[in-house]
């Protein structure tokens, strides 16, 4: 197959094994999400050659590299920290893996750094460079070596959250223009939203779930995959859709026979895919005419009350028959609506709720 | 200010003080020794000038035995702390810095000279006075400068990013050549000045191994057994300036990549 496969892949450790793993990852990207301590980082050192599994085989394209050293397996590997060389100028940083024979050249060089927004720190030294800065010259040395599979450990999780949004949006388009295969290892539901053409769920070092995003989200939840719950809707539910109107700072984009407006404006045409927290959606019976620019029709499949919430509910609802959603609201609230499974109401939001997560430009 | 931290403050000036006088004021004899001498003539005695000349030789030639065999012992004991036996070769590698210097003069004549059983097969080489006996003495005192300044040299950036450059497609030479030696530089040339200030100055392994030809340390001490201070000043007022310049160099070299001192060693 073309891509990457980890057939049977244990490694132990005490207290602690991992495994067996078995894993094919195509041109994608590949959210590997779990606990700390599931054995997410482990997975991407075994794939990169930093450690050696005591078990199974790791294939790419068809070829065994197990037992192949780290410097021959065109493995490209982005860490939490960017790892540049600080006797090293921002340009030899990223020119520092380009080999004679088969790496890019000079021209898709500077496109690549005109495409991140650092061509403009080349000749610059590393001390002094923001965070962001340097993972952006981390990831264009690593896509300068044309790597044949790339491994990202939450690169993004030390950087402030505006580094944090441009970057993704940064991440998804590179990535999905060399549409190489990608394992990315986050506990951030962010991450996952920006980045994910799939995901699988590692935990207590077994891989418990994979799916495509589009089915993550879907309202027959798997409600005994373990983690699945502490992580989808956390944060916030995901909207994605095709921008149909712009402008006037306000662009409104379609799911499926609802449409949804948020702030700013994006290309007619492109993909964008909203967070909305569940504690800024209201529940209403009526399509309430209010200054909220949102107002949807859902049908309401659950109602939980979280073990660990004080005072409030979460309340699962069903948008467009497939996407689930889910709103936190007081118990008191419910009672007073008097909402029930089974009833259709409507969720009202703002315009300015949502956090725009994912913005992809379709040629 | 509260009163304790005061006195505390006055006590670390107050103990300083003492010490740092008790460093300078012997240098308050060169005085002593220009006044007394007439100290360029006596410079022109050429067994002097060839001592000279033959110590920052022979001291330049250990300096890069040194840098091509015990950069290599220094990154083996950094890197590979954790595997036994590593403490046991730290140890081994220590012992020339306090064993005293004529204990490895004699440890080195027995191993190297006439008596020794490896030499005795080949008696057409004689490592004792010569040259060679010299940078084989200077090597062997001055080797823990340039290994420890090397291991806290290799231990002063993150190890990642060796890890780094091997997984940009470079292989464990390369990555030494390319990324730890530029990034243990400072720490290496500090190595560097350290042992060769050290192998100028080494006498009682030279002495024991090789009394012949003449370092600059074996003039001082002949001169002195000869003539007293007084015949021995000169060659004494060399080997100040000598240090003194080896010195400098290591403080302004410190002072411009760190900002500090001696930092760069941490």
């Amino acid at each position: 197959m073309t891509g990457l496969e980890l057939v049977n892949v244990i490694k132990k450790f005490p207290g602690f094994t991992l495994g067996p793993i078995n894993l094919k990852v195509e041109p994608e990207v590949r959210v590997v999400i779990g606990p700390t301590g599931s054995g997410k980082t482990t997975i991407l050192n075994l794939i990169s050659g930093l450690l050696r599994p005591d078990m199974g085989s790791i294939l790419l394209n068809d070829v065994n590299i197990t037992n192949q050293p780290l410097e021959i397996r065109k493995i490209g590997y982005l860490f939490q920290k960017p790892f540049l060389f600080p006797h090293l100028r921002v340009y030899d940083n990223i020119i520092f893996g380009k080999r004679k024979d088969e790496s890019i050249g000079d021209s898709e060089i500077m496109a690549l750094l005109k495409d991140l927004g650092i061509w403009r720190l080349c000749d610059r030294k590393i001390e002094g460079l923001s965070g962001g800065e340097m993972q952006k010259i981390s990831l264009a040395r690593m896509l300068v070596t044309k790597p044949k599979v790339i491994l990202m450990d939450e690169p993004l999780s030390n950087l402030d959250e505006l580094s944090k949004r441009n970057l993704r949006r940064e991440l998804r388009m590179v990535l999905k223009e060399r549409n190489i295969p990608t394992i990315y290892v986050t506990h951030f539901e962010h991450d996952v939203y920006a980045l994910a053409d799939t995901i699988s769920i590692l935990y207590d070092g077994r891989l418990v779930y994979s799916d495509t995003l589009d089915g993550c989200l879907k309202v027959q939840k798997p409600s005994s995959v373990p983690y699945y719950f502490d992580f989808f809707g956390a944060e916030g539910n995901f909207i994605e859709g095709i921008v149909m109107q712009s402008g006037s700072g306000i662009a409104k984009f379609r799911y499926g026979a609802q449409t949804i407006e948020i702030l700013g404006e994006y290309p007619v045409g492109s993909k964008v895919g909203i967070l909305i927290r569940p504690e800024d959606i209201i529940l209403s019976k009526q399509a309430l005419k209010t200054s909220a620019r949102n107002v949807l029709l859902v049908k309401i499949v659950d109602i939980k009350k979280p073990a660990e919430s004080i005072g409030t509910i979460k309340v699962y609802m069903m948008l467009e028959k497939r996407l689930c959603l889910v709103a936190k609201i007081t118990e008191e609230a419910r009672l007073e609506i008097g909402i029930r499974i089974g009833d259709e109401l409507f969720i009202i939001f703002k315009a300015s709720a949502p956090t725009i997560v994912r913005e992809e430009f379709l040629n | 200010m509260d009163v304790k931290n005061h006195g505390f403050n006055l006590a670390v000036m107050g103990l300083s003080l003492v010490t740092v006088s008790y460093l300078v004021f012997p240098l308050t004899a060169i005085f002593i020794f220009i006044a007394s001498t007439s100290i360029p003539s006596s410079l022109g005695r050429p067994e002097i000038i060839n001592a000279f000349l033959l110590s920052a030789s022979t001291a330049t030639v250990s300096t890069t035995l040194l840098l091509v065999f015990g950069i290599p012992v220094g990154y083996l004991l950094a890197r590979f702390r954790h595997i036994p036996g590593v403490s046991i070769l730290r140890l081994l590698v220590f012992l020339p810095l306090v064993l005293p210097p004529l204990a490895s003069g004699a440890l080195l004549l027995g191993a190297l000279g006439p008596i020794s059983p490896i030499m005795r097969m080949f008696p057409m080489i004689d490592l004792t006075q010569s040259v060679t006996g010299i940078i084989i003495a200077q090597t062997y005192v001055a080797s823990p400068f340039m290994i420890f300044a090397a291991e806290i040299a290799f231990e002063s950036y993150d190890e990642s990013l060796e890890r780094v450059s091997r997984l940009l497609g470079k292989s464990r030479f390369q990555t030494f050549v390319h990324v730890s030696i530029p990034l243990a530089k400072n720490g290496i040339i500090i190595g560097s000045i350290m042992s060769w200030v050290r192998a100028v100055g080494e006498l009682g392994a030279t002495m024991m191994l090789a009394y012949n030809p003449h370092t600059i340390s074996i003039q001082i001490f002949e001169d002195n057994a000869i003539g007293g201070l007084a015949r021995a000043i000169p060659d004494i007022f060399l080997s100040i300036i000598l240090s003194i310049t080896a010195l400098t160099i290591f403080w302004l070299y410190s002072a411009k990549f760190t900002k500090g001192s001696f930092a760069m060693m941490k």
